[in-house]
């Protein structure tokens, strides 16, 4: 079974489930208003998104070891959020 | 924001809550509107909107012209329009030609009418080989395309997400607008699989 095979398994478990853990849903949420409220574009965003991804699969790439960026996505989510705001200096 | 050198609060769901309280005491968020928001798109936002578009495409030729010639305007002909901006393209299977999507650098995806994208959507695997065997990845999903139909690939971007019609399948001439909308899955609409006739899609039917 390949990698892939078996991330398709596990979504037709539950095709419906988008978030794993309530925080993803929350960071997802906090991100969006955010980015209605004119704190940074979603653009800003998914440039810093695509970063820690990349990171990611080149990680991936090199071991072969590293975990998913799939599995891990909100990890990478929170973690581009957390930098844009630090960015932006709304946290420091 | 004190206690954010304790080690027990550097998982992400303590991670989530502190930047949460911090932004609410600046006033950029309020918890209520993130309760909203992320129930929103945990339970409501879900592939049914882009069902309902691809149901409407194959009963209404009219429509399915409009929706083929700028389906940003068609979705929200529908009342479909949401945050992510960028124009939405649909992009329509026939008996020659197979659409597949896929991010390769993120999760690009059009969340207004296929909700969030599920984990295999933005997994390392399905992002580097959609573009280079998107047959073996589609195979991977059971579906086996003949040699003769042409793959075609879509990269997403901020600018662009894309939005499969898929065919309308076959034993389906009698069916309403709606009883269509209900056969049409999420897959179907990335390209990772063909809508099936009625009979098969029984038992997937209550779920939707």
């Amino acid at each position: 079974m390949s990698r892939l095979e078996e991330l398709i398994a596990v979504a037709r478990l539950d095709p419906d489930r988008v978030f794993s853990a309530p925080w993803e849903a929350r960071a997802f949420a906090i991100a969006v208003r955010l980015s209605e409220a004119g704190v940074f574009s979603w653009d800003e965003f998914r440039a810093h998104l695509i970063e820690e991804v990349g990171e990611s699969d080149r990680a991936r790439t090199a071991s072969g070891t590293a975990g998913d960026a799939g599995e891990h996505y909100y990890e990478h989510f929170l973690h581009a959020l957390e930098r844009l705001l630090e960015a932006k200096g709304v946290v420091t | 924001m004190s206690g954010n050198h304790d080690a027990a609060e550097s998982g992400p769901a303590a991670r989530v809550k502190a930047l949460e309280q911090l932004l609410t005491k600046k006033g950029l968020v309020d918890s209520e509107t993130i309760d909203k928001l992320a129930d929103t798109y945990e339970r409501k936002v879900g592939p049914r909107n882009g069902a309902r578009i691809v149901a409407r495409a194959w009963t209404d030729a009219a429509y399915k012209k409009r929706l083929l010639a700028n389906a940003t305007a068609a979705a929200a002909e529908m009342g479909f329009s949401g945050p992510e901006g960028g124009h939405l393209v649909a992009v329509e299977n026939t008996d020659r030609v197979h659409n597949l999507i896929v991010c390769t650098l993120c999760s690009c995806y059009p969340w207004t009418v296929l909700g969030l994208p599920p984990v295999w959507y933005k997994s390392f695997a399905y992002r580097s080989r959609a573009v280079s065997d998107p047959r073996g990845v589609m195979r991977d999903f059971g579906l086996t395309l003949p040699d003769n139909v042409e793959v075609r690939v879509w990269d997403s971007s901020a600018e662009i997400r894309y939005i499969v019609l898929p065919k309308r399948p076959p034993q389906s001439e009698a069916m309403s607008e709606s009883e269509l909308a209900d056969l049409v899955t999420r897959d179907a609409m990335v390209g990772v699989a063909e809508v099936a006739p009625p009979s098969k899609t029984v038992s997937r039917r209550a779920r939707a």
